[in-house]
């Protein structure tokens, strides 16, 4: 596994940990103008990330949400608990 | 008294009822940056509560 | 339904193998106030909250639990990683080896298999927010002994990532409470 993959998937963890947060804010302020602009501009990012992760490591999710190169990559390793971050 | 704080919505409770527990309504004020709200646990500064560790006590 | 992401949401990492903290770890993976209890309680009570938003909170706080189980996970993996048999017996774990080899099983930390009876859903909005609440702060106690009993930075990392975490969804139950309370208070008079 290769550093680009790590620090990729590090900065996916970064942004998709402050939508986390903020969805969970929104959740209970779902009239919060300015946390929803956050929260939309941070999943627009976190989009962007992901579609770039995926095409050179492989799907990040499965059951049609991406897609994957040939052959199917869902099963290559490694595995979330077998990376040295 | 009401004192001001800053993190919590100026909407005020419906009177204090006896027998019901209230936790503030939080108020959105700023973000840490994601790459620093990961380190934090969370992105918001005001629910940032660090453990002091047990020799403080 | 839920759909799975091929990634943690936290880093987690071990600076070395550590058998005792692993078998302390395993409270929080199936103790009575770990993620595997957390996760399953927010997803059944949200069935019959009476509003959205609290089947939101309930839903994603649910969802977010499965991740820190898999963090948990992540940790005991790493810990017992390529540790001798002999290590696992002298350091306590030789019985749950016998059952588990260094697989992840949902038990705490003295043995006790994971039970349904360590949570609750009433079906009574307060009652289970207050449950929620306790269980917040419960598991949060339980990430500070964790952090008290090591002296592994990386391990301490990531455990004071999950502590925080509580502290979160603490706010976010108290705030959903509070909503329940005045939305059903309006409900008496309309």
């Amino acid at each position: 596994m290769d550093g680009n993959q790590i620090s990729m998937l590090k900065k996916i963890m970064e942004i998709e940990f402050t939508c986390i947060d903020l969805n969970l804010y929104l959740d209970t302020h779902p009239e919060d103008q300015k946390a929803l602009q956050d929260y939309n501009y941070y999943s627009n990012q976190l989009s962007m990330l992901k579609q770039q992760y995926e095409q050179l490591y492989g799907p990040l999710m499965v059951f049609g949400h991406s897609q994957s190169q040939y052959p199917w990559k869902w099963v290559d390793a490694p595995w979330p608990w077998e990376i040295e971050y | 008294m009401y004192d001001y704080n800053p993190y919590v919505q100026d909407y005020a409770f419906p009177p204090l009822k006896l027998a019901q527990a209230y936790v503030p309504l939080q108020k959105y004020v700023s973000l840490y940056p994601p790459e620093e709200a990961i380190k934090k646990g969370t992105v918001f500064p005001e629910l940032d509560m660090p453990y002091v560790g047990e020799k403080m006590r | 339904m839920w759909v799975y992401e091929k990634k943690l949401q936290y880093p987690a990492k071990v600076c070395k193998p550590d058998v005792k903290m692993a078998k302390y770890l395993i409270a929080q993976y199936g103790g009575p106030d770990g993620e595997l209890a957390a996760a399953l309680r927010y997803q059944t009570q949200r069935f019959v909250m009476p509003t959205g938003k609290a089947k939101a909170v309930l839903t994603d706080i649910a969802t977010e639990e499965l991740a820190h189980l898999e963090i948990i996970a992540t940790l005991v993996f790493k810990l017992l990683k390529g540790v001798p048999v002999e290590i696992l017996k002298r350091e306590g774990l030789g019985e749950y080896y016998t059952e588990h080899d260094r697989g992840l099983f949902y038990a705490d930390t003295t043995g006790m298999l994971w039970t349904a009876a360590y949570i609750q859903a009433k079906g009574d909005a307060i009652a289970d927010l207050h449950e929620d609440m306790a269980a917040e702060e419960k598991a949060r106690a339980t990430y500070e002994h964790l952090i008290n009993l090591t002296d592994d930075p990386c391990v301490k990392d990531t455990l004071r990532f999950l502590r925080e975490r509580e502290i979160v969804h603490f706010q976010r139950f108290g705030e959903t409470l509070v909503h329940i309370q005045e939305y059903l208070e309006s409900k008496r008079y309309f």
